[in-house]
């Protein structure tokens, strides 16, 4: 009996054990190590502006390739010469592939980065939520700097590919089954988004802005809104929005031209909106960086010691280099090309050009020494920053330069270019916007201003600049200034084919 | 308890007063093979529980009534039974058991009879592993069980892959289970080979399904060596030493060869760079068209790597104690020319103690001590493509500091591509410290039916890494300032299991029951840091973060963590009438946090066995000794893949604004939210012993499905690929086994395996937007497609090579793509338009082959004379293909150098080469898109292992006290045979750009018992 008893106090003793661990099974419910989105305390509105931070990093965060893709078509730069990346090549010469993956990687990261910015608005959104209502108003402003951030992303893919999906919220595939839409219905909806976010957004200049130094103002997104009307061939609306930049009399062009694209230009009184990089001073520790490697020269002698080259990867084109000589432009022409020795020998080799001025030469105003390239004769000067700039300790090319997305220039040859094609102007003639651009540069008043004149200055002011030129052509179907150097371009290659991948995964169709 | 015990004794006493025929019985047990005494033997008078075991040398002593009968038994040899009559010596002579299926097998939670086993289990002993001279345990059980690939690593300290059945999981999730005494790893690095006692495999589900919890790539399990009770004290000493060579080298294209490609590139620069090498360096005397140099870079970067072993250890036990201790120290060089090596430092102890003959208790411990100094595996890429006209020095470099290291942007070149930088300022040291502990309490509840046992285990890794970057400039911008990054890598895993287990046996039925609750807790925590300007960077003492620049923003901090746990119960029924009709049964219920949909899955297997040969109709048959149909089925479930979050998360950002940091949040838009991976499996099999217990055959087919398999799924628009589950997944193949075994007089035997598989890999489906999955970068790309294997290599089929212009003329596809822009000459690759559409596109790719061997076999040859034995293993595998990716990668730089085959095999002319494109078809586009040209044969067959050996004993030396000594000469894995024009064709995953190269190893050794 005593045995039996013992025998089930052993028994119940093990069981206990066995359910003992049960109290340990709640534990498989928990998740961590992880942050949710959903744990946020989005009770404390001072931490609103944290999702928008975000927000401008997400924008900030540009494939290299990204900027490359988007202007390698245009007659002013060229892909530099063959090596890897050969469909690149191809892509300047306008054989286009949809297999290639800068194709893909553009368009994915596009909508990637709407999606991303769309994730923001919502934590915005929660923040408003809980918020006072005292600060709806900051609130609304961060919700419609996304809101231009994610219209720009827009805008090129519709450049690019024509049809393509808007995305608006967090689940795309509740979107996108819906089909794309039309370039024209994009610009609308970029019209209609600026329309939505323009009274939301601070009347000033970025750099008088205290909040965020150097984010987006009212004036980005109107240039964003002309640059859709632009698009969509509605001049007046283009002179409308552009003159009301020029009469908002908050933006002048920076005196110094070649010092625009270096470190003292940064967040000068002529940038509309661009993006800023930095490792904040320090020769180690946390960066945000742009790779500017891709358009740095493969093999220079810096100024300052062991500042790194680049790829070679984006080369101004000799129609634009002579474009500039037989203008007799100087600082431009100086500020928007770096020379190599056999460059400038390839110039003298048209007996047009045996003669050059001084300023042509392969040593830079700050002292960088070019040298010669397997890949390119000539590398962009609007994408470098002199040794001497780079924080030492940094050896990256272009390490922590900022990138401009919309400057002053742009906007007052836009307007002028709006008027010519009959456009009513609010503010300027054509000829004093065009002259106030050319003053900068050196030269000397026109007059009687024409669209032919108007796209020259653009191309001498712009080129290298987002593709401004390619877009410009097709826009006004100037396929012969794109037939170029042996090309033959034709309406049917405006458009990049969708990527196959994308092909794949969505109603698309080449 | 003390009380109860001595009762016993005094009955015993009281007992042998009672029954005066009682003898004293004595005797020396020997196996028949050696005729050497065998300690440990267990003899028991039969219908009682009375008994002794043999001590070190084979004797026994024990009081028993005539007329009993005796038995002894051990494992490895056939019972005996002898009857007591009246000589009080009864000698026995025990006959080894070749069929060994007494055998008792470890199973989880327990053991099983070999022969009552219904599902797929494969045990290596621990003599074969033994042979094996390497740091890892798994790297000795290559080739040695059929369906079990494993992939050798050639890191020091590193694992080699291992794949049980084939591959059907995604991702990182793929390695196997180990159990090491009941613990779970993903990693047994820590073991030493010596140790072990046995390994087995549970291959298909119905085993290892108790383990349901990632069991799903199968489970190893391991038991290390315990010691035995009443036996002396045994000490032994075992050791080897040896040198590694690296192998099948690849012969890079010499100067000469290298400057005829950029002749024929048509590149200018390329000859440029020609020209300034020899502008540079000189012209050589022999051929003044050439350089002066010509660097074999694979020669330069390697050397041979010492590696040696020494183990000690004791084992042993009294009446109640079994013990077993022992410490290992390992040391192995790599053939990478840097600090570059492997040393570990083991001890180990294991003891189980009877407090009563109802209560035991025992515990486990293995500390292992290592540190790992990696290698810089970017030099192996970099030597590939280091051009042949850059020498290593070069003296005109006056900026290059500490070392003149030449640079090749001083010959025009777009990077410096000198490995040695890599190899001399680098240097990254892991301190690997892992303590394995376990403790249990075992009682039997109802006497040798009903038992309890629960066990504790933990798990404490703690990794350190210390990477070194010293400081250096070998001029032309390729400068870097000293820097250390340090991460603190701490692993904490703990088990808890209780199980109770019923035995019992109603006439014929024998039953076993198993039920059991086991609560797991896996927490990883990483701590890092790095900084920058180290002072005094040239002595390794000062290589602490605390002397790197003190400005807080240059110094980084991070950390993260991550715990999950599980909760399973579980079940098993064993059942078998008279041994001949064999039920096999499990379930498991696991809990894992990874899984956010719904955390519990539910695991159930079954099995049937017949064992034929147990039939009345077969009993003296002539033929077999054994045969035995089983069949199984069970699921388990995979919980090694990535864990769910189930809810969108968020990261900390910066950004810049006016040169000031901002920091900001981001959080995701999607997530995952997953259910387990479940494999199920059935599997056939038959056992059968013939010859006389000479021939064995184990045959095995299977079938394995991933349901559920979590697959990386891509979300268009949102442009993330996701860990979702999402498609199925099968294997499926046959495994034989044949041994032979033969004992041909005392002082001969040999035996002969072999072992064969087949694998087929197919995706069965995939739910994915695009009905595929693309893994590999996009210039080499690996595609998952119903109906193909998985990570299938996806590109174009060469057809041949352009020989002529009129060729081309015909062609309508190269017609299409002259016409598309391309430019077309002879020399370029031939493609297949698979669409037949008249050009070539995307839609003309196919599946160029898997990284998984269709076909893999090994075998053995043992032979023992006298004291020399002597034994060799071989190893192969076909079907599979390698991307060779180092030569690939031409597309990115193409001026740089490449292996002799290209360069020699090339297309230079009509009729030169219908294989291989030209050289300045290898710089364009046309040529460069994936297609078989890039992707090569990985079939191999190598000599695995041979090994000689000579065992001294029970010599008249030292007056017959010198030890037994065992001397051995091995070379292991001297010779592969293959086609594919890299270092060596075991590539883990298939694509080869820097895969550390395979040494073959030879060593000398030494085993002694006292």
């Amino acid at each position: 009996m005593k045995r039996i008893e013992k025998l089930i106090n052993k028994t119940i003793w093990a069981i206990l054990l066995s359910l003992g661990m049960v109290s340990c099974s709640d534990k498989i419910n928990e998740q961590e190590g992880q942050l949710n989105a959903d744990d946020l305390d989005y009770t404390n509105t001072e931490d609103m502006i944290d999702p928008l931070v975000g927000a401008y990093q997400i924008f900030g965060t540009r494939g290299w390739e990204e900027p490359l893709l988007l202007s390698v078509r245009g007659d002013d730069v060229n892909s530099g010469g063959l090596g890897d990346q050969q469909p690149f090549w191809d892509t300047d010469q306008f054989i286009y592939n949809k297999d290639y993956w800068m194709y893909n990687s553009l368009f994915a990261l596009h909508y990637s980065d709407i999606v991303k910015l769309n994730t923001a608005m919502e934590l915005v959104n929660l923040y408003r939520s809980y918020a006072d209502p005292s600060y709806y108003d900051e609130a609304d402003q961060y919700l419609a700097e996304i809101k231009v951030m994610r219209a720009w992303l827009h805008f090129n893919l519709a450049r690019n590919w024509g049809d393509v999906f808007i995305i608006n919220t967090t689940e795309p595939d509740t979107e996108y089954i819906n089909g794309t839409v039309s370039k024209d219905a994009m610009m609308e909806y970029v019209v209609a988004q600026m329309n939505e976010a323009i009274p939301h957004l601070l009347e000033a200049r970025p750099n008088e802005r205290t909040d965020i130094y150097g984010g987006i103002t009212k004036y980005a997104a109107m240039a964003l809104q002309a640059m859709a009307y632009q698009e969509l061939e509605n001049y007046q609306e283009v002179a409308n929005v552009t003159g009301e930049i020029i009469n908002s009399n908050k933006f002048m062009l920076y005196p110094d031209f070649y010092n625009l694209f270096k470190t003292d230009g940064e967040v000068s009184d002529e940038n509309l909106w661009e993006i800023q990089f930095s490792d904040f001073g320090n020769a180690t520790g946390d960066t945000f960086y742009h790779l500017y490697a891709p358009f740095g020269p493969t093999s220079y002698t810096p100024a300052r010691a062991n500042a790194e080259g680049g790829w070679g990867f984006y080369e101004p084109s000799m129609k634009y280099i002579k474009f500039m000589l037989d203008r007799g432009e100087t600082v431009r022409l100086q500020t928007s090309v770096l020379f190599t020795p056999d460059g400038i020998a390839e110039i003298q080799s048209d007996p047009n050009y045996a003669n050059l001025p001084s300023f042509v030469s392969n040593s830079t105003p700050d002292g960088d020494v070019i040298n010669n390239s397997v890949r390119a004769d000539f590398f962009s000067g609007k994408h470098y920053m002199p040794s001497n700039q780079i924080v030492v300790g940094r050896n990256n090319y272009g390490a922590g330069k900022n990138y401009i997305i919309v400057r002053y220039a742009e906007i007052l040859l836009m307007y002028a270019e709006a008027l010519t094609h009959g456009a009513s102007g609010n503010s300027l003639t054509a000829d004093q916007a065009v002259n106030l651009v050319r003053a900068r540069a050196g030269l000397g008043s026109v007059s009687g201003v024409t669209t032919q004149m108007v796209m020259d200055e653009k191309l001498a002011e712009l080129a290298m600049e987002w593709g401004v030129r390619y877009f410009d052509m097709i826009r006004l179907n100037w396929y012969d200034e794109l037939s170029y150097d042996g090309r033959n371009f034709t309406a049917d290659k405006e458009l990049l084919p969708y990527p196959q991948a994308q092909v794949d995964a969505l109603p698309l169709n080449n | 308890m003390k009380t109860r015990f001595r009762l016993i004794l005094m009955l015993l006493m009281i007992s042998s007063i009672g029954f005066a025929q009682e003898i004293q019985v004595s005797g020396t047990v020997t196996g028949n093979e050696d005729n050497m005494p065998l300690p440990g033997v267990s003899v028991i008078i039969s219908g009682t529980a009375r008994g002794t075991s043999t001590d070190f040398d084979g004797n026994y002593t024990l009081k028993a009534n005539q007329g009993d009968v005796l038995e002894f038994s051990f494992v490895g040899f056939k019972s005996a039974s002898v009857t007591v009559g009246s000589s009080s010596t009864i000698d026995v002579v025990l006959e080894t058991d070749v069929a060994a299926l007494d055998e008792v097998v470890v199973v989880g939670y327990g053991t099983q009879k070999k022969a009552d086993l219904t599902g797929s289990i494969a045990t290596v002993k621990a003599e074969e592993i033994e042979k094996t001279p390497a740091a890892n345990v798994m790297q000795s059980m290559q080739g040695k069980v059929a369906g079990v690939q494993i992939v050798s690593a050639g890191t020091p300290g590193d694992s080699p892959t291992v794949r049980i059945r084939g591959l059907g999981t995604f991702g990182s999730g793929t390695n196997v289970l180990y159990v090491v005494d009941g613990m779970f790893y993903d990693n047994i690095d820590f073991l030493n080979s010596k140790d072990i006692e046995s390994i087995n495999v549970l291959k298909d589900a119905s085993s290892s399904a108790i383990y349901g919890v990632r069991a799903a790539n199968g489970v190893v399990l391991i038991t290390t060596k315990t010691g035995r009770k009443n036996s002396k004290p045994v000490f032994e000493y075992d050791g080897y030493s040896g040198v590694q060579f690296a192998q099948n080298v690849v012969q890079m294209a010499n100067a000469e060869q290298f400057v005829t490609m950029a002749y024929e590139s048509g590149s200018e620069a390329d000859v440029q760079f020609v020209l300034n090498a020899m502008e540079r360096f000189g012209r050589s005397r022999v051929n003044p068209n050439l350089p002066n140099v010509n660097t074999d870079w694979y020669d330069e970067i390697m050397r041979e790597g010492l590696i040696s072993n020494h183990s000690i250890s004791a084992s042993g036990g009294g009446e109640n104690v079994a013990y077993s201790v022992g410490a290992n120290y390992l040391s192995q060089e790599g053939i990478l020319d840097m600090k570059n090596e492997y040393e570990r430092f083991n001890i180990r102890t294991k003891v189980d103690v009877d407090l009563s003959d109802r209560f035991k208790i025992g515990s486990n411990l293995v500390f292992s001590n290592a540190t790992k100094y990696l290698p810089e595996n970017s030099a192996w890429f970099k030597a590939y493509f280091a051009v042949p006209i850059l020498p290593v020095y070069d003296f005109q470099n006056t900026d290059a500091t500490p070392t003149p290291y030449a640079n090749a942007r001083a010959i025009g070149y777009r990077g410096s591509q000198n490995p040695f930088p890599d190899l001399r300022y680098n240097n990254n040291r892991q301190k690997i410290r892992k303590v394995q502990t376990n403790f249990y309490v075992q009682t039997e509840i109802i006497p040798e039916k009903l038992t309890f046992k629960t066990v504790y285990n933990a798990n404490l890794a703690a990794i350190e890494q210390r990477n070194v970057s010293l400081p250096f400039n070998i001029g032309y911008g390729d400068q870097r300032i000293s820097s250390i990054s340090r991460s603190d890598n701490t692993y904490f895993n703990q088990i808890w299991d209780n199980t109770l287990t019923y035995e019992d046996n109603f006439g014929d039925h024998n039953i076993t029951l198993l039920g059991g609750a086991s609560f797991r807790d896996e927490a990883y925590n990483s701590l890092s840091g790095s900084g920058g300007d180290i002072r005094g960077i040239q002595l390794e003492s000062s290589w602490y973060l605390d002397f790197s620049d003190p400005d807080p923003e240059t110094r980084t901090v991070s950390e993260n963590g991550r715990r999950y746990y599980g909760m399973s119960y579980f079940a098993r029924a064993a059942y078998n009438y008279k041994g001949k009709y064999l039920l096999y049964g499990t379930i498991r219920a696991d809990g894992s946090s990874k899984f956010t949909q719904d955390p519990w899955g539910y695991f159930p297997s079954v099995g049937a066995g017949w064992v034929i040969s147990e039939e009345g109709f077969m009993q003296d048959n002539g033929i077999f000794d054994f045969l035995k149909l089983r069949a199984a089925w069970g699921k388990l479930g995979n919980d090694n893949v990535a864990p769910s979050s189930g809810a969108n998360t968020t990261s900390e950002v910066i950004i810049a604004a006016g040169n000031e940091p901002l920091s900001g949040v981001t959080a995701t838009s999607t997530f995952t939210n997953n259910t387990w991976e479940v494999v199920e499996e059935k599997n056939f099999g038959l056992n059968m012993i013939t010859l006389n217990n000479r021939l064995s055959i184990d045959a095995d087919y299977y079938i394995r499905d991933t349901h559920d398999a979590i697959m990386p799924v891509y979300i268009p628009i949102a442009n993330v690929t996701l860990q979702r589950n999402s498609g199925q997944i099968r294997n499926q193949g046959v495994e034989i086994v044949l041994n032979w075994n033969e004992s041909v007089n005392e002082n001969f035997s040999y035996s002969i395996g072999a072992n064969f598989t087949t694998l087929k890999n197919e995706t069965i489906s995939i739910e994915d937007s695009r009905g595929y999955i693309d893994s590999g970068s996009a210039e080499f790309r690996q595609r998952t497609m119903e109906g193909e294997p998985i990570l299938a290599f996806f590109g174009y089929e060469r057809i041949g090579v352009y020989q002529n212009q009129a060729q081309i003329d015909a062609d309508p596809t190269a017609q299409a793509a002259i016409d598309a822009g391309q430019n077309i000459q002879p020399g370029d690759l031939i493609y297949r338009d698979q669409n037949g559409d008249g050009q070539i596109t995307d839609e003309d790719r196919v599946v160029l082959g898997s990284f998984l061997p269709k076909f893999t076999y090994g075998g053995n040859i043992g032979v023992n004379y006298k004291n020399w034995g002597f034994s060799a293993s071989f190893y192969g595998q076909s079907g599979n293909k390698i991307l060779n990716r180092k030569r690939g990668e031409i597309i990115f730089t193409n001026d740089t150098n490449m292996d002799a085959d290209l360069a020699k095999n090339r297309w230079h002319g009509e009729g030169t080469s219908n294989e291989y494109p030209s050289s300045a078809g290898l710089r364009k586009s046309w040529n460069q898109k994936l297609s078989d040209f890039w992707i090569e044969d990985g079939d191999f067959f190598r000599i695995q292992n041979i090994q000689l050996s000579y065992t001294i004993k029970g010599t008249k030396l030292l007056n017959g006290k010198f030890p037994e000594t065992r001397l051995t000469l091995t070379a292991d894995r001297p010779f592969t045979f293959f086609k594919y024009n890299g270092f060596d064709p075991e590539v883990p995953n298939g694509v080869d750009r820097q895969t550390y190269p395979i040494p073959a190893v030879y060593t000398v050794g030494i085993n002694v018992k006292i």
